[in-house]
This record gives C-alpha cells, sequence and structure tokens, in this order.
C-alpha cells in the first residue's frame, strides 16, 4: 500500500483534486463577487465545474511529474535520455518512459475501462430484459447507455494505443517511440480524463447518448459538460499518440526496413495515426463549440441566433466515423500478422493489404454523412455520400480475400490466439455484410436509429477490436511476461464469448428490423419483443462472464503461468528471435531487415539478421 | 539557412516580407474595389505559400542527415517532423473554424473596425519578419542580433494579443456584437479567440527562448528551440493569413 501512496498515480490524483477545488472555488469567488449565481444543483456552478475540471487536469500532469523533464528544457536545463525502470510492479503506477511499459499501463487501463463499460451495459441490458421500466429512470438509462458508449470508445483508443506502443518499436527495430516524453503524457493525460468521464454520472448524467448532439446536449445537466471536457482531453492522448507513431515509424526503422518490409500492423497504425493525428481536432472543436455555447451563450448551434445544429452534426461525424477506421484498423492489422504465423504461409497479397489500410483511412474521411441521411442536411449530399460509403468495402474486401486465401491449403493450428484471430474474421464479416443496407440511402431510411444499427455496430468493433485485441493479448503476452496464458481458460473464454455474442448480434438486428428503436428504456409489450430482450440479456452476460475468465486467466497466468522464454509460436518477427520478456533497452544487438517479413513455409527465407556483435 | 551566408539570408527574409506587404495592401485594395473571392483566396494562398517556404523552410523536412539515429542532427530531423505533424494536426481546427464559418455566416460578415483589423495584421506580419530575422541571426552566430530581434517580435506578437482581445473585442462588444448575440458574435469572437490563444502560447514560446538564449544554451549549430518557436510562430502568421479575409474582408457587412 505504501507503494501506491507514493507513486505517480496517487500523486496525480491527489493533485487532480486540489487542482479542480482551487480551479472552481476560484470562479466561485469571482462569481460571487460579480454578483452572479455563486453555487449551483451540484455544489458549484456549471462554470466553476468546467474550469475547475480543466485546472484539475493540468494539475494531475504537473503533479504526477509527467511534464517535469519538460519544464527543465524550458529553463535551459538538460536531461538524460536513458531512463532505467525499477524491476517490480511500481513501475506500472508511475511515470516510465519505457515504451513497454506504457504500452502496458495502456493495455491494462484499457481493460479496467472496458470492465466499467461492458458493468454499465449489464446494468441498462438488465433493465430492457422486459418491458416496462423496472429499477432504472430515463436519465439514468440515457446515462448509462451513454456513458457505455463512450467509456467503450476510450477502453478501445486505450486498448489499439497499448497494442501499438507496445509492438510498433520491436517490430521496426527501435530502442523506443521518437518522443519518449510525449508517450507517457498521452498515456497519463487518459487519467484525468477517466475520471471526468465517470464523474458525469455523479453530476446529473446526460441524456444526449455518446453522440452529444444539440439542441438537446445544449441543456442537459453539467454532466454533459464533463462528458465534453472528459473526451476533448481523451483526444488530445490519441492526437500526440498518433503524431509519435508517425515519427516513430518514418525514423527510427532498423536498417533494410523499406516500406514494404513492414509488417503489417505497422502499416495499419500508420493508417489509425493518420486518422486521430487530423480529425480527432474536429470532434475537440465541434465539443468545445457546445461547451461555450453553454457557457458564454454562442449561438452556434442554436437556430434561434442563427446557428445551426446540422453544422454539429458534420463537424462531429468528420471525426467519429474516421474513428471507427482508427478502432478497426489496428486490429484488422493484428489478424493479418498473426493469421500467416499460424497457417504456416506466406500472407496473400501483402502489398495489397498494406495499401488496404491506408485505403480505408483515406475513404474513412469522405462518408462521414451517412450519419445523417435523415438529419435533414442537404438532400443532394445523399447519394455522392452513399457511394462513398459503399466504395470502403473494395479496401475492406481485399483483406477479407487476403485472409482467405492465406488460409487456404494451409496447415492451420488452433491454439487460443488463432481461435481468437478466426473468431474475430467470423465477427468482422457479419460487421461488414451488415453495413452496405446502412449505406444505402433507401434501406438506411429504415434502419436508421433501430436496434439493427446496434446489432451492426457491435458486430464491426467486436471483429474488428475485441477479437484481435484478446488474441494480441494471448499471443504476446509470453513476451511480456515470460509466461504463457493459460490455454484451458482461453478457450473457455472463447467458447463461452463467440456463440453468447453471435446470439446477441443477430437477435438485435431481427428486432431492428422488426422497428425496436434504439437508445430508448422501454418499449411496448404488444410489440413482442420481450422474450428476444431476455435472450439478449442473458447472452450479455455470458460474455460480461467469459471476459471476467480472461481477467481471472490473466492475472493468474502473470505469476503462475507456464515458462515460456523461446520463440513459443514459432514467428519469424524480430521480437521473438530474442529472449522473453524483452530486455529494458529491446534489441541488444540491431538487426537487419533481409527479406520478406511472412515468408513462412519457404525453405531458406530469412526476414531479420541480427548483426555478430555490438 | 547553413549554405549561405548572412547577409544573403537577411536580404532574403527582407525580400519575402516586402512580398508579403504588397500582397497584403492588394488584398485589401481587392476586398474594398472589387469583393473579387477568387482573387482573395489566390492572394492568401500565395502569401501562404511564401511563408511556409521561406520564413517556415518547409523543405528541410527533406534533409537527408544520416548517421547515427542518436545524433544531434539525426534527432533534430525528428522533431522537425513531428512539429510538423503537429501543426497539420492543428490547422485541422482553424480549418473546421473556418468551415463552421461560411457555414452559418455565408458570404456575409460581422461589422468590424478595418483600420484596427489592418492594423494587428500588419503588427503581426511585421513580427514574422523580426522572427525570421532572429532565426537568421542565430543559424550564423550573431547572439545579439537574435536577442534584439526576438525581444520584438515578442513585443509586437504581444500588441497584437492586445489590439485583438483588448481593443478589438472592447470595439465589437461596443457595436452590438457579443459573444451570445446573433452567431456572427459567437464565430468572430471563437475564431480570434483560438487565434489568439495560439498567439499567446507563440509568445510564451519565445520568451523561453529568449531567456534560454541569454544563458547561452543554443549555438549556431545546436538550435532547435529556436527553429521551434519560429516555425510556430510564422504557422500562427499563416493562420491569420486565412482568417483575416475570412473575418474582414469577403463578403458583405451584415
Amino acid at each position: 500500500m505504501k507503494k501506491f501512496y507514493n507513486s505517480a498515480l496517487a500523486r496525480g490524483l491527489l493533485w487532480q483534486l486540489i487542482g479542480t477545488l482551487i480551479g472552481a472555488g476560484l470562479v466561485t469567488g469571482i462569481r460571487a463577487l460579480m454578483g452572479l449565481e455563486a453555487l449551483g444543483r451540484f455544489g458549484f456552478s456549471e462554470p466553476a465545474w468546467v474550469f475547475g475540471g480543466l485546472v484539475g487536469t493540468l494539475a494531475f500532469l504537473g503533479g504526477n511529474g509527467v511534464v517535469s523533464d519538460w519544464i527543465k528544457w524550458a529553463r535551459g536545463i538538460p536531461t538524460h535520455d536513458h531512463h532505467e525502470d525499477p524491476p517490480g510492479w511500481e513501475k506500472f503506477i508511475n511515470v516510465s518512459l519505457d515504451h513497454k511499459v506504457i504500452g502496458i499501463q495502456y493495455t491494462l487501463t484499457a481493460i479496467i475501462v472496458l470492465g466499467l463499460g461492458g458493468t454499465f451495459a449489464m446494468i441498462f441490458r438488465t433493465e430492457l430484459a422486459a418491458s416496462g421500466l423496472q429499477f432504472l429512470n430515463g436519465t439514468q438509462y440515457n446515462t448509462m447507455m451513454g456513458l457505455h458508449g463512450i467509456v467503450m470508445i476510450v477502453a478501445i483508443l486505450l486498448g489499439i494505443a497499448g497494442m501499438m506502443n507496445y509492438l510498433v518499436p520491436l517490430l521496426i527495430g527501435a530502442a523506443d517511440m521518437a518522443f519518449p516524453r510525449l508517450n507517457a503524457f498521452s498515456f497519463w493525460i487518459t487519467i484525468p480524463a477517466a475520471i471526468w468521464l465517470v464523474s458525469s454520472l455523479f453530476l446529473g448524467g446526460f441524456d444526449t447518448g455518446w453522440t452529444g448532439y444539440p439542441p438537446l446536449s445544449a441543456r442537459a445537466p453539467v454532466g454533459m459538460q464533463m462528458f465534453f471536457l472528459a473526451v476533448f482531453v481523451v483526444g488530445w492522448s490519441s492526437i500526440l499518440g498518433g503524431l509519435n507513431l508517425l515519427a516513430t515509424v518514418a525514423r527510427m526503422r532498423a536498417r533494410g526496413m523499406t516500406s514494404f518490409r513492414l509488417p503489417i500492423f505497422v502499416w495499419a497504425s500508420i493508417a489509425t495515426s493518420l486518422i486521430s493525428l487530423t480529425a480527432t481536432q474536429l470532434i475537440g472543436l465541434s465539443f468545445q463549440m457546445v461547451m461555450f455555447q453553454r457557457l458564454f451563450g454562442m449561438g452556434f448551434f442554436d437556430p434561434a441566433k442563427g446557428g445551426n445544429p446540422v453544422l454539429f452534426q458534420h463537424l462531429f461525424w468528420f471525426y467519429s466515423h474516421p474513428a471507427v477506421y482508427v478502432f478497426i484498423l489496428p486490429g484488422l492489422g493484428i489478424i493479418s500478422e498473426l493469421l500467416p504465423v499460424f497457417v504456416r504461409k506466406p500472407l496473400f497479397g501483402y502489398r495489397w493489404v498494406a495499401m488496404s489500410s491506408l485505403g480505408i483511412a483515406l475513404v474513412g474521411f469522405l462518408v462521414w454523412a451517412h450519419h445523417m441521411f435523415t438529419s435533414g442536411m442537404n438532400e443532394y449530399l445523399r447519394v455522392p455520400f452513399m457511394y462513398s460509403t459503399l466504395l470502403v468495402a473494395v479496401p475492406t474486401g481485399v483483406k477479407f480475400f487476403s485472409w482467405v486465401a492465406t488460409l487456404w491449403g494451409g496447415k492451420i493450428t488452433v491454439p487460443t490466439p488463432m481461435l481468437f484471430v478466426l473468431g474475430g474474421i467470423v465477427v468482422f464479416l457479419m460487421g461488414g455484410l451488415t453495413g452496405p443496407p446502412n449505406a444505402t440511402v433507401s434501406t438506411d431510411l429504415h434502419l436508421h436509429d433501430t436496434y439493427f444499427i446496434v446489432g451492426h455496430f457491435h458486430d464491426t468493433m467486436f471483429g474488428g477490436f475485441i477479437f484481435p485485441f484478446f488474441a494480441a493479448i494471448y499471443y504476446w503476452f509470453p513476451k511480456a511476461t515470460g509466461r504463457r496464458m493459460n490455454e484451458f481458460l482461453g478457450k473457455v473464454h472463447f467458447w463461452l464469448m463467440t456463440p453468447a455474442f453471435l446470439v446477441m448480434t443477430f437477435g438485435m438486428m431481427r428486432i431492428g428490423l422488426l422497428g425496436m428503436r434504439r437508445r430508448i428504456s422501454d418499449y411496448d409489450a404488444a410489440l413482442g419483443f420481450d422474450t428476444t430482450h431476455l435472450v439478449l440479456t442473458v447472452a450479455g452476460f455470458l460474455i460480461f462472464t467469459s471476459v471476467l475468465v480472461f481477467v481471472y486467466n490473466l492475472f493468474r497466468s502473470m505469476k503462475k503461468g507456464e515458462a515460456a522464454a523461446g520463440n513459443l509460436w514459432n514467428s519469424r518477427s524480430p521480437e521473438w528471435l530474442v529472449p522473453s520478456p524483452m530486455p529494458a533497452h529491446n534489441y541488444d544487438r540491431p538487426f537487419e531487415v533481409v527479406g520478406e517479413p511472412y515468408d513462412y513455409g519457404l525453405p531458406g527465407s530469412k526476414f531479420v539478421e541480427f548483426a555478430k556483435d555490438k | 539557412m547553413a549554405h549561405t551566408n548572412k547577409p544573403e539570408a537577411l536580404r532574403l527574409g527582407i525580400t519575402i516580407f516586402i512580398f508579403l506587404a504588397v500582397l497584403t495592401v492588394l488584398e485589401f485594395v481587392i476586398a474594398i474595389a472589387l469583393n473579387a473571392l477568387p482573387l482573395l483566396v489566390v492572394v492568401a494562398l500565395t502569401k501562404a505559400g511564401l511563408v511556409v517556404y521561406y520564413y517556415m523552410h518547409i523543405y528541410k523536412l527533406q534533409d537527408e542527415s544520416g548517421g547515427e539515429h542518436d545524433s544531434y542532427a539525426y534527432k533534430t530531423g525528428t522533431n522537425r517532423l513531428g512539429l510538423w505533424l503537429f501543426l497539420l494536426s492543428d490547422s485541422f481546427v482553424f480549418g473546421g473554424l473556418l468551415v463552421s464559418r461560411f457555414n452559418l455566416l455565408g458570404f456575409t460578415r460581422p461589422h468590424l473596425n478595418q483600420i484596427l483589423g489592418l492594423g494587428v495584421t500588419v503588427v503581426l506580419l511585421v513580427s514574422s519578419f523580426f522572427m525570421n530575422r532572429a532565426e537568421s541571426m542565430m543559424a550564423h552566430g550573431d547572439k545579439k542580433g537574435f536577442l534584439t530581434s526576438t525581444l520584438i517580435t515578442i513585443i509586437l506578437g504581444a500588441g497584437f494579443v492586445i489590439g485583438v482581445v483588448g481593443v478589438e473585442w472592447q470595439l465589437a462588444a461596443a457595436e452590438g456584437i457579443r459573444a451570445s448575440s446573433l452567431v456572427d458574435g459567437g464565430i468572430f469572437y471563437m475564431m480570434t479567440g483560438m487565434h489568439a490563444f495560439h498567439v499567446l502560447t507563440g509568445v510564451i514560446f519565445l520568451w523561453i527562448v529568449y531567456r534560454n538564449a541569454r544563458k547561452d544554451v543554443y549555438s549556431a549549430e545546436r538550435h532547435w528551440g529556436v527553429e521551434a518557436a519560429t516555425v510556430y510562430w510564422h504557422f500562427v502568421d499563416v493562420v491569420w493569413i486565412f482568417f483575416y479575409p475570412a473575418l474582414y474582408l469577403i463578403g458583405s457587412v451584415i
């Protein structure tokens, strides 16, 4: 416990509290002096909460020491480049500049936040198990559902950041990321943000769902502002993480690692980072504009003042649609990365797969208004956005054909990571096939805002992120710890989760087609959805249970897992050619890339060659 | 710039400044006399191109600094890429604001003080000139010249912020353009506020660099901090190159 009290995490949290009180107190004092209402329904007034939240976030970062090197630079004091972390678990709750530690910090935080988002889902899923309102009121239901959405999005952003941080420097043979301090900053800034996100629950909640559309968001309780603030701050993590990754890949590659010898996961990370670097600014801007509308009465989205609520949707979806590609591209990269290892065959169409990630990212910038077919935007925009959206199926199809062709005729073995890879392919296929009906204007007008969308979306998120994320953890866990996770529990996890998940999403699509609206807390018993909803709730709990099995397996295997120091999966990738766990500064001897990354099963082929001596 | 000598570098800075000044005057005249939107766009793009190439030295991104990955030159190349990626990201905020401005106001604009608008624009342009001069001085090892030019830039930058926030905002409010009045007020304060915030961070950045230079942290060969502050400062100027016509020149007064 003493180690916790002395940690950067505890210091940061304490300073966040102090900073928030100072910031909020300052605004309260000024308002009192100006003769404005000083206190509000939730203790402080709304402006005090917002300003306090901002100051608290900065105080967290100042207090936990992640910015101290930058402050030294500003004062003209040089700092050391190489840091050694102490052995033991406490490095994970302290500021570390090692990309592997930061990657694990991200991943563990992602799992915690994932559990939180899942808990919210279980709560409102239980409410939906039968028609009529059981134990939640409307605002509570809306807040739970909105928080489930945004908390899961944050969990996914943390999860992909964890995978990219841990893996990309190892895959390209770098000692660390290009900007280690910025990397630590990107991680730690998400902690205060996560706290603000959850705080909205206690500040009146918010009833808009995760999209925060005005005009409703312009008059929701104070919790709305904390939601905006939290997303704004997480956005910075995403932007700076993307920046760091692009610079790392551009500048830190091993000798001989040319563009078309990069591992596919690195290509996927580039595509993802391009989106998060640029588009994220627009969700930040749109949320900031609503915040200012609430605080200063600016009329951006208020028709009475000449504003335009549809503008918000354009700015919002300009990020939030490409964002789903941010969520899935790293996962699809993981699938392409692991498949050849377990099939013992070269990846089919390497160049096409590499380019398809970029293709999805670039086309992804041009499709945002397909979320707005029913919003009342200019009608002539519908058809171009329909076609651009359908175009996404082309690069995505390239990936599928590559996977199928890679599987064809391979010597397939199916340990737990491969099981999740195959599950991911099947589930993502379901998500992919249910996409075009939503992209086509004529059918979307019927499907919009129904549970069909919910089913489609969960299929893409599970296939594109959750399954590959679990696959990656089962696969690289031995690299991080020197032990492997329990195979039996891994298989229990998979066989509990996958059938339950498919039942859940098919059930959602079924009632969606029959007219079940999304985002509502209650439905008419006469619609006859009670049984399906009960099945969906049971399936939801099965998924939740399977994740508990996973978490148990994870923590148990850290201490008691079977030792696995060598090249467990018989991979060609450089990180498996050195002992596990990975040494502190990655590769003691640099390597040179001398061949293609995925030439499994070709006799005499080589991917990397380590230098003879230092 | 290391391959040119000092007088040449300074002369190039002056030439570019004269071009920018002439284009700014031309822009103002076009707006008053013709109100021709395509011409204004062409002028703004030309100005931005000049600044990005000659003052921000975007071509330095292509510098092949071979050698060890932990050499100063290689790390500076990495830092430079990081900074430009950040600017790319930041430009999406300003782009979003421009899109919002044209979506909400179309080809109308709020009634603002033209003389003041041109005044602050000139102040920022002159500051950019001195910023470029300061960097050239540093690149040729003239610490004293660097300090003088940087101090002038800081004063002009602070003058710009005071001109916009301290004077222009008060005048606009007196005209009835308030944040909470019609949406043209909201857009005006949001755009100028976001830009002024960036100018302010630039001033702080320059102040840090100025102090460090006095402590001899930088040299003609190793002055990444100076280069970063310079490029950021010019970026803020480029943003204003687009914001100024969008707020003051394009369209007709409401």
